[in-house]
């Protein structure tokens, strides 16, 4: 019963995510309002970790599963991916590499800047 | 009879969940950080539906059920930066600084080397939300006008390129600072990304799915500002 529980809070999280979502003038993905009220819920105390432990963890430990089919669906696209596949890899790879780069620099130096503000 | 196997949705979740193992069980052998699980997930069920000739609409039967748990997922990120809301009040600066940083970067990048290799306006619309997650990077492709699939396609080889070379790069670059590498990893590789940092450590973890968020809010709302 306590899982049960546990998905019924964060199914119905989700809706309510997709109710605030249509809601919005502008296009907002309901996953990320569901997890803004998740956190909103957190906060306020209405909801405690405790109450959806179980069903969360299983969510994030299994996270990269639940990417799987969306990225099968790309056997429909061969044709467009065909002529272009080595731009777009190396694209994809390429901005990875220097966002990943240019992230960890800026919070290095946000930090020590910080660091030395504070002595 | 065919159709009745093939077609039930208990097949695509079954030959997902097989998939994923063998390549969960594969990684953790070889520990090889190329052969991610996910990747190898598609290795095996990409062919196998093509040799077969099973249709991607039987596939999909299973294949959505799955993927309606991907906002789920997403939500239930917010515990993860509930549990370390002193971090991020700490280090709200840098922080919101890094993923600025990341979102802005990224999308430059994707504008100007699409513009290099001459690629169309549908394909680089497509490319790029390719740094933030799944969910939001669909809205954002579809805002834009970009092709969807190719989008989480992009999002995918994201991920599993930031879950690989993340590690390199903290090597080779010397990220000592695991709030810089953590926030690297969400803000340049999403939830994949955010996976590889839990498994890390803890503060990684925690500093991924925050800067996960925020450059997926902060590409939204820049998506809806320069275009």
């Amino acid at each position: 019963m306590k899982i049960l529980y546990q998905i019924a809070i964060i199914f119905f999280l989700c809706l309510m995510g997709e109710i605030v979502s249509a809601l919005l003038p502008f296009p907002f993905p309901s996953a990320i309002a569901a997890m803004l009220l998740l956190l909103a819920a957190l906060f306020s105390g209405i909801l405690r970790i405790d109450h959806i432990k179980e069903k969360s963890d299983f969510l994030l430990s299994n996270m990269a599963f639940f990417f799987i089919p969306a990225g099968v669906k790309v056997i429909e696209h061969f044709d467009t991916i065909s002529s272009i596949w080595w731009q777009f890899l190396l694209i994809s790879i390429l901005s990875t590499v220097l966002v990943f780069l240019i992230t960890a620099g800026t919070v290095s130096l946000v930090m020590r800047f910080e660091e030395r503000k504070e002595k | 009879m065919m159709e009745t196997v093939f077609a039930s949705p208990f097949f695509g979740i079954t030959l997902s969940i097989a998939a994923y193992s063998i390549g969960c069980w594969i990684n953790r052998k070889t520990k090889l950080a190329l052969l991610n699980p996910l990747l190898i997930s598609y290795l095996i069920i990409i062919p196998l539906l093509l040799v077969t000739g099973i249709p991607l609409e039987w596939y999909d039967n299973g294949g959505d059920i799955i993927n309606m748990f991907l906002s789920p997922a997403t939500a239930v990120l917010a515990i993860t930066i509930y549990r370390q809301r002193d971090l991020l009040k700490k280090h709200i600066l840098s922080v919101t600084a890094g993923s600025l940083a990341g979102s802005l970067s990224s999308i430059l990048i994707v504008l100007t080397l699409s513009k290099l290799f001459g690629l169309s306006d549908e394909i680089t619309m497509s490319l790029i939300p390719k740094s933030i997650t799944t969910p939001m990077a669909i809205a954002v492709s579809q805002n834009l006008g970009g092709i969807e699939s190719l989008t989480v396609l992009s999002v995918i080889i994201t991920g599993i390129t930031g879950s690989i070379i993340g590690p390199v790069l903290i090597k080779a670059f010397r990220i000592r600072n695991e709030i810089a590498s953590g926030m690297a990893f969400g803000s340049a590789s999403h939830a994949v990304g955010t996976s590889k940092a839990i498994e890390l450590g803890e503060v990684q973890g925690a500093l991924s799915s925050i800067a996960l968020v925020m450059s997926g809010i902060i590409t939204v709302i820049l998506s809806l500002l320069l275009f």
